[in-house]
C-alpha cells in the first residue's frame, strides 16, 4: 500500500529532478536558447513577459470555458431531444457524426470566412464548441438509454408523464454519464480553441495559441515555452475543476460502494 | 379482484398464453415456474404496465386498484434517500404531500427502518433496501401486491425474515398479493394457492390449494405441507425434462 504523502510527493519530485536534468544538460553542453532554453530562461522570459502572457491565459480561458458551457447545454439539450423522439435521433445523430469526424482545423477557414476575419474570436469559440460538443452528446445520450428496464417500468406503473420521467428519472441517472462527457469535453474545448486560434492566426485574437506563433516566428523559444507551460497549467486546472464538480455532484451515486 | 381473459402476449415468440384467471380479493397466491415461462410478464400484465396482445385484464369493479410492484432488485433511486424514495409514488402521482409523508414514515416503520429515513441506498444492506421496496410498494395504500421474486438475491435468514413480516403485513392489511418465486418451499409457506406455469408459451400447468398451516419450525411442519412441496417439484422437474 503506497502511502498518501508518497503517491503526491512521487510525481512532485520526479518533476524536479526531470528539471534539473534539463538545466544542467542545457548548461553543460551549451544548447543554445533558440534550440531548447533551460528552464531557469523559460522562468525568465514569463516573469518579463507576464502581462501580455497571463493577458492572453485569460482570453484563451474565456474562450475555453464559453466553448465548454455552450457545448454542454446544447449537446444535452439536443441528447433530450433524442430521448423523446426517436425520428429526431435518427434525423440528427449522423449530422452530430459529421461534425464529429470531420478536422476542426478543415473546417476552421469556412467558420472564419462565414464570421468574418475582424471576428476570429467568435469564429475560434464556434470551432471549439464543435470540438468539445460530441462527448457530452454521446455521453448523454447513452446515460439516457441506460436507465434500468425495471426502475422504467416503475415510472410506467405509477403512469410518471414524460416530463417527470425526465427529471426524475432519465437526467438524474444520466448524471454519472453527462459528467464523465463534460470531463473529456473540456479538455478538447481547450483544444479546439488552441487549434483554432492557430487557424485563424491573423492575430485578431491573442490568445495563448497566438503568443505559441509569434514566440516562434521571432525564434523567442524561451517565451514558447512559457506560453507552452500556462497552457499546460491551464488544461491541467480546468481538468481538476472538473473532478472536483464531479466528485461533488456525484457524492449520492458513491460509485465505489455501489 | 384481479381476472385474467384469454390473455395472450406475444413479442417476437408467444410468451404468454393464452390463458384465463381468477384471482380472489385477499388471497395470497404463489407463481412457480421455471425460467422463461413468462411468470415476470404475467406480472405486468396484471399492474397494466404492459398491455397484452390480446385478451384483456379486469379489476374488481372495473376500477384499476392501487398496485404495488416490488421487483427481484430493489430498484431503488440511488441518489434519492431513503425516504424520498419511499415517497416517489406519491410525486409521480401528485398526492398530497403532508399526507404521504405521514405515510411514508408509518411504512417505514412498519418494515423496520426506522430513523433510516435519511440514509442512502448504498448505506443499506440487501435485506434494508429491499425493505424500502416494499415499503414504496405499500405507501400509496396499495390493494394489489405484486412481487417478482423479491427475495430470490437475500440470504436465507434475511428472505425468512422478510418472508414472515410480509405476510405479516398482507394479513393486517387485507391485500391481494400475487408473488412469482423460484423456490417451491417459499411458494407453499406464503401461499394460499400456488400456481405452476409451463414455459414458451407460458400457461398454467396446474392450480394447488394450499390449506396447511405454516411454520417455520420443520417438526411443526405437517406432512401434507412437505408432500404438497414435493408434487410440486415434481411437476416442475418433470416440466424441466421435456
Amino acid at each position: 500500500m503506497i502511502k498518501p504523502y508518497l503517491s503526491f510527493l512521487a510525481p512532485i519530485i520526479t518533476f524536479l529532478l526531470l528539471l534539473c536534468a534539463w538545466e544542467l544538460t542545457v548548461s553543460f553542453q551549451n544548447i543554445p536558447k533558440y534550440i531548447l532554453p533551460a528552464p531557469t530562461d523559460i522562468l525568465d522570459s514569463l516573469l518579463i513577459n507576464y502581462s501580455d502572457l497571463l493577458r492572453s491565459t485569460f482570453i484563451t480561458f474565456r474562450i475555453t470555458l464559453f466553448a465548454f458551457i455552450i457545448a454542454s447545454l446544447l449537446a444535452i439539450f439536443i441528447a433530450i431531444l433524442f430521448s423523446q423522439s426517436k425520428i429526431i435521433e435518427l434525423s440528427l445523430y449522423p449530422i452530430a457524426v459529421i461534425f464529429q469526424v470531420t478536422p476542426v482545423v478543415a473546417i476552421a477557414p469556412l467558420i472564419l470566412i462565414w464570421v468574418g476575419l475582424d471576428n476570429a474570436e467568435f469564429a475560434i469559440l464556434i470551432l471549439a464548441v464543435i470540438v468539445a460538443f460530441f462527448p457530452v452528446l454521446a455521453n448523454t445520450n447513452l446515460g439516457i438509454r441506460s436507465v434500468e428496464k425495471n426502475l422504467s417500468e416503475l415510472f410506467s406503473l405509477y403512469e410518471a408523464n414524460r416530463l417527470q420521467r425526465l427529471f426524475k428519472l432519465q437526467l438524474p441517472y444520466a448524471l454519472p454519464f453527462i459528467l464523465t462527457g463534460m470531463k473529456t469535453s473540456i479538455g478538447l474545448a481547450l483544444i479546439g480553441s488552441v487549434v483554432a486560434e492557430f487557424v485563424a492566426g491573423s492575430g485578431t485574437s491573442t490568445g495563448l495559441a497566438w503568443r505559441i506563433i509569434e514566440a516562434g516566428n521571432r525564434l523567442d523559444v524561451p517565451k514558447l515555452f512559457a506560453a507552452l507551460i500556462l497552457l499546460v497549467i491551464l488544461g491541467v486546472i480546468l481538468f481538476l475543476i472538473m473532478s472536483l464538480l464531479e466528485k461533488i455532484l456525484l457524492k449520492r451515486w458513491d460509485l465505489d460502494k455501489s | 379482484m384481479l381476472k385474467f381473459n384469454k390473455i395472450y402476449k406475444e413479442y417476437d415468440t408467444p410468451i404468454l398464453g393464452p390463458l384465463s384467471l381468477d384471482i380472489k380479493k385477499n388471497s395470497f397466491v404463489s407463481i412457480l415456474g421455471s425460467s422463461g415461462a413468462g411468470k415476470s410478464t404475467l406480472l405486468r400484465l396484471a399492474s397494466n404496465i404492459i398491455k397484452p396482445t390480446s385478451g384483456s385484464v379486469e379489476y374488481l369493479n372495473n376500477e384499476k386498484p392501487n398496485i404495488g410492484f416490488v421487483f427481484q432488485d430493489p430498484t431503488l433511486l440511488p441518489w434519492r434517500s431513503v425516504i424520498d424514495n419511499v415517497l416517489l409514488p406519491a410525486e409521480l402521482t401528485s398526492e398530497n404531500k403532508k399526507l404521504s409523508k405521514q405515510k411514508a414514515y408509518f411504512w417505514l416503520s412498519k418494515v423496520g427502518l426506522e430513523g433510516k429515513e435519511n440514509s442512502l441506498p448504498n448505506q443499506l444492506s440487501g435485506g434494508q433496501k429491499m425493505r424500502v421496496s416494499i415499503a414504496r410498494a405499500m405507501v400509496q395504500d396499495c390493494s394489489l401486491l405484486l412481487m417478482d421474486e423479491p427475495f430470490a438475491a437475500l440470504d436465507e435468514v434475511t428472505r425468512n425474515k422478510l418472508e414472515d413480516d410480509l405476510l405479516d403485513i398482507w394479513e393486517k392489511n387485507k391485500l391481494t398479493v400475487l408473488f412469482v418465486t423460484h423456490s417451491v418451499t417459499e411458494a407453499v409457506y406464503l401461499a394460499e394457492r400456488v400456481l405452476v406455469m409451463s414455459s414458451s408459451p407460458g400457461k398454467i400447468l396446474d392450480d394447488v390449494v394450499i390449506t396447511e398451516k405454516r411454520s417455520r419450525d420443520d417438526s411443526q411442519q405437517s406432512s401434507e405441507f412437505f408432500s404438497k412441496i414435493n408434487y410440486l417439484t415434481n411437476i416442475l422437474k418433470k416440466e424441466n425434462n421435456e
